[in-house]
């Protein structure tokens, strides 16, 4: 190691975020070079200087004030127009079908698929009721209502100089699929389900299975499981279906950083002690990450829960022995 | 996640639960960054006034908590760098009854960085340490203020300011290489 790369390792380990490899490494190259030594030696210093200019909350006058101004900001602003909101789902919309593009042909079809047989549907029972009562074709269906959902009302048509009304609308029919839990429709399913907010045991139903699958290991990266598991742990309200994803999301702490992320955000900022916990054994294998070892020293000496910090200061007690 | 849904749906109340979730690491940082109260209540403003305008464009793949914070440091960036253009370089702090006093000044050169706290008021030493702060570019003083003062990790810095880990890691040695470079002319 040269000194100019000694130098940038020397801030990278101040700041926690060197790999222990390097560390070890970076140690052997200071206990031998003094100019390196007198390099950390200012950096540590710098640091004990800086606090000199510690963060201060911000008074409560002030965010009052802050607070205050902005709302007369927001009412302030003119509502969004239709075509504004429209646009924006288009975006949205767009986007979206960029990032799943799979999964949204599946819904085009199915979506097609559902409109194309709810309308055959009306209109052969139109036809027969039609059939059935050619001198009153306007006539109320008596049972139609009662039967499936209505989907949307394609037209109205009054008969002028009455009360009657011609309604033709469209039904959403109940549809079952049996598959396999490797079936792209049948995991497309389980994945809308699992960010429907209702009911919520359909939907804790939905994550257990994508949990399941993705701890045995069944491909969850490429039909987007794990992205669906990583929104859940961050921004699922129910604890158990967070708990769930939290457990789906195990095997690939190792492996994916963007898994790590997430289980390191829960256990900072989750609001169950039971998850932040969990999150706590999770991160155990990947302690060899300088970010991971971080939060953790973080939690054991400034969280305010006494079980978390106890819990974590015993996994970052065994590091050692795992290097 | 369905508190951020319905502000995208735009629910009002759900934006202003949002807007207490985060206001006050907003306000945190940006006091920190400007050093003045007035700013960081500009600062706050426009951010949320921009989060809710483009709530809607918020699709999830980052927490929100990084989203908002982005918007944040590239208003604080704006701020810094129009404070650069008309700053004067003469190191200045507000003394208990308001008057400035020059910091450089009133350093003597014995002083060490060794032993800072029985050295060197507190006080002056902030000064001194803002000054230094004050000489990085505003992107330099940012991700030095978001890993030294916020504790955030490079990766997560990297994302905010729409760059990679590598150079947000270059940015800091920079960053740390010269705030040393100018407490220690202000010590000779």
């Amino acid at each position: 190691m040269n000194c100019e790369l000694a130098h940038e390792r020397i801030v990278t380990a101040a700041y926690g975020e060197l790999p222990d490899e390097q560390v070890h490494e970076l140690e052997r190259h200071v206990r031998n070079c003094a100019e390196c030594g007198t390099e950390r030696g200012q950096l540590l210093a710098l640091k004990v200087l800086a606090e000199a200019n510690p963060v201060i909350e911000p008074d409560a006058n002030l965010v009052a004030r802050s607070r205050r101004r902005l709302e007369e900001a927001l009412d302030a602003l003119p509502p969004k127009r239709w075509y504004e909101w429209l646009s924006q789902r288009m975006v949205n919309n767009f986007a979206a079908l960029q990032a799943a593009p799979i999964g949204a042909c599946l819904l085009l079809i199915v979506g097609a698929g559902a409109g194309v047989l709810g309308g055959y549907e009306v209109t052969q029972s139109r036809a027969a009721h039609v059939a059935a009562q050619p001198e009153q074709p306007t006539a109320r269906p008596k049972t139609g209502l009662q039967g499936a959902e209505i989907a949307s009302i394609s037209s109205i048509a009054r008969v002028p100089n009455s009360e009657m009304v011609d309604v033709t609308y469209n039904q959403v029919v109940p549809q079952r699929l049996e598959g396999s839990l490797d079936d792209p429709d049948i995991r497309q399913l389980l994945l809308m389900a699992s960010q429907n907010s209702e009911p919520t045991s359909v939907r804790g139903d939905s994550v257990g299975l994508l949990v399941a699958e993705c701890r045995a290991g069944h491909s969850c990266q490429a039909a987007g499981i794990r992205d669906a598991l990583m929104v859940l742990l961050r921004y699922d309200q129910d604890a158990g279906v967070r708990a769930k994803a939290l457990e789906g999301l195990q095997p690939y702490v190792v492996e994916d950083v963007r898994v790590r992320d997430a289980v390191l955000e829960a256990l900072m900022n989750d609001s169950d002690p039971k998850i932040r916990t969990s999150a706590i054994t999770i991160l155990e294998p990947v302690e060899a990450d300088t970010s991971v070892r971080q939060v953790l020293h973080t939690v054991a000496n400034s969280d305010e829960n006494p079980h978390i910090r106890t819990v974590s200061r015993q996994v970052l007690s065994r590091v050692p022995q795992f290097q | 996640m369905e508190l951020i849904r319905q502000a995208q749906a735009g629910s009002r109340g759900a934006f202003d639960a949002l807007v207490r979730q985060y206001e006050h690491q907003v306000l945190r940082l940006a006091l920190h960054l400007t050093g003045s109260e007035h700013d960081a209540e500009d600062i706050y403003q426009e951010a949320f006034l921009k989060a809710f305008r483009y709530i809607g464009n918020f699709r999830f793949e980052c927490s929100f908590y990084t989203w908002i914070y982005r918007i944040v440091t590239n208003l604080c960036l704006d701020q810094l760098r129009r404070k650069k253009t008309r700053r004067e370089d003469r190191a200045v702090v507000l003394d208990n009854s308001g008057d400035e006093i020059d910091v450089l000044a009133s350093v003597s050169d014995e002083r060490s960085y060794s032993n800072p706290a029985r050295e060197l008021d507190r006080k002056v030493l902030g000064g001194l340490i803002q000054a230094a702060l004050g000489k990085l570019t505003p992107r330099e003083r940012m991700v030095f203020e978001l890993k030294h003062y916020q504790g955030l990790r490079l990766r997560t810095i990297g994302e905010m300011l729409s760059t990679t880990e590598e150079t947000a890691k270059n940015t800091l040695f920079r960053a740390t290489k010269k705030l040393r470079t100018q407490l220690a002319e202000l010590r000779s």
